[in-house]
């Protein structure tokens, strides 16, 4: 559903994309990792046309991003990092707005099933401003949605909010999957990533550095994980591939020591981290 | 076709909220009647003008030219650059299937609703007024065209300023002297010849001269021709800058 070929972008001297490559299937939550300014929001911005490439080439749903824009903002959804609501209009006027610039038809009834559907009726005629972060979030999901967007792009869409409405909106997202949508998420939260996601792309400095399930990048990285303190007081976290190769590295400690499984921050880490490390030598 | 009515609408929304807010339309009028009783009643006693026109007949259709300008130029360029460096909002017009053109003629309609409602504003206040002025055709034309030339005027400064400081540098460097010089409160006449080609470069000049005629002469023909000529180079300038929109 989204092919990304080649594709780079710079900011000045810093590269924000190098060369990426990748590949979203029709229907499934694709995660995209990354610290800070690892060309996340970037790779949004250019398939959402906010922003230009330098090279390379964009699909979505075969169409080319960058020589027919319009044909794709027809079938797209963006729910961008910051809160881009009109903050002195009503939810309704909102939606009234996005669906006209959208061409959505039976603009009046769609705005009401979707209010609807996000539990959004009886906030219909509130300003924007006067609603908490949390429903702010749900209005921009549900504009997003308005135009029934074959492919959403969810730029950090629970940043900001509390864990409770964060597991709120991770049920909407797991509702719009339902629907047949892709949905390209990016995000800071580990946790989240792991719970929404089919498959996940990590970016470190514009690079895809690992890609797959997040069943499989535990496995390539390792399944388990040993924690303790060493002789200096610093605290070290292992991965293993094995849980024999876990067991010995335990067994060397007399005590305060953890063996657990390993999650998608334990992968996260260790690959970004040792990157981190390779540049700052 | 009418791509750009959702831009509109959604100013419009905006601008009725503010509307409802009583301080809005109270500073909306505050500067032209500080100028009117000022220069209008105060000093303007003392001026005497070539044949016999008394100096609030002279000054009226210029304040209506100079809020005009003001309010469709900062109107524009204040919210478009909001809209886009903080806000985020202008974002939403670039993602959504319309092509740059409907956009911006959304926001200069828009600029354009709130110069005519400002000049409207002058216009009832000077209905109270002792004065000879009255609207003629080539007034509302000049009046339109002036509303036009400054919201265009106000998309190109709200897309190229950096921040929001910007917008005030902008309008202090090219809007404040232009309120001044144009002959909004004395006749061209009396500005020194060498600084007259700056002059007749200023657009809000020629629409002073058109809008305080009362038949279309050869002075009247060329001054709309030269606000003619801004209103396209602003709109294409303000088109092309909205197209190569790029973050």
């Amino acid at each position: 559903m989204i092919k990304i070929e080649n594709l780079s972008k710079s900011y000045g001297k810093v590269k924000a994309l190098d060369s990426l490559n990748l590949e979203i299937k029709k229907s499934e939550i694709f995660g995209l990792l990354g610290p800070n300014g690892a060309g996340k929001t970037t790779t949004v911005k250019i398939l959402t046309n906010l922003t230009k490439p330098e090279s390379g080439l964009c699909f979505i749903d075969g169409i080319n991003v960058l020589k027919h824009p319009q044909e794709v903002k027809r079938i797209i959804g963006v729910v961008p990092q910051e809160n881009n609501l009109e903050r002195e209009l009503t939810v309704y006027e909102n939606l009234l707005i996005y669906g006209m610039l959208h061409k959505v038809k039976s603009l009046k009834k769609r705005i009401e099933d979707i209010l609807s559907i996000m539990e959004l009726k009886d906030k219909k005629n509130s300003i924007v401003n006067t609603l908490s972060g949390g429903f702010q979030r749900r209005v921009l999901l549900a504009r997003a949605l308005l135009p029934e967007p074959k492919v959403m792009f969810l730029d950090e869409p629970s940043i900001g909010l509390d864990p409770h409405i964060r597991r709120e909106l991770w049920q909407i997202i797991r509702k719009i999957k339902t629907e047949g949508r892709t949905v390209l998420l990016t995000t800071h939260y580990i946790e989240e990533a792991e719970a929404l996601c089919d498959r996940v792309g990590i970016l470190f400095q514009g690079r895809l550095i690992a890609l797959g399930t997040p069943m499989e990048l535990k496995k390539n990285v390792g399944e388990y994980v040993v924690e303790f303190f060493n002789e200096n007081g610093e605290f070290i976290s292992e991965v293993c591939q094995s849980r024999e190769e876990a067991y010995e590295i335990a067994k060397k400690r007399s005590n305060g020591v953890i063996l657990r499984k390993s999650n998608l921050e334990d992968v996260f880490v260790k690959l970004t981290g040792e990157r981190i490390r390779k540049i700052e030598r | 076709m009418l791509d750009w009515y959702p831009i509109f609408l959604k100013e419009m929304l905006q601008f009725k909220r503010k509307l409802l807010r009583l301080g809005y339309i109270f500073s909306a009028m505050m500067a032209p009647i500080i100028y009117l009783i000022t220069f209008g009643l105060g000093l303007g006693r003392t001026v005497t003008l070539s044949g016999g026109v008394d100096y609030l007949t002279y000054l009226f259709p210029g304040l209506v030219a100079m809020s005009s300008m003001n309010n469709s130029y900062s109107w524009v360029a204040s919210t478009l650059n909001l809209s886009r460096l903080y806000f985020k909002t202008f974002q939403i017009y670039i993602q959504a299937p319309i092509n740059p053109f409907s956009i911006m003629i959304g926001e200069v309609l828009a600029g354009m609703v709130k110069g005519l409602f400002a000049s409207l504003l002058i216009l009832f206040v000077g209905f109270f007024l002792p004065s000879g002025f009255k609207i003629n055709e080539i007034f509302v034309l000049a009046l339109l065209l002036n509303c036009f030339m400054f919201a265009c005027l106000g998309v190109i400064t709200g897309m190229i300023t950096k921040s929001h400081e910007d917008t005030a540098t902008y309008s202090n460097f090219f809007i404040l002297p232009m309120a001044f010089f144009s002959g909004t409160f004395f006749s061209l006449d009396r500005i020194p010849h060498v600084f007259k080609p700056f002059i007749y470069i200023m657009p809000l000049t020629h629409t002073n001269i058109l809008i305080r005629k009362n038949f279309i002469d050869t002075e009247a023909l060329l001054s709309l021709f030269a606000v003619l000529f801004y209103c396209f180079l602003f709109f294409v300038l303000g088109y092309l800058l909205i197209r190569k929109y790029n973050e």
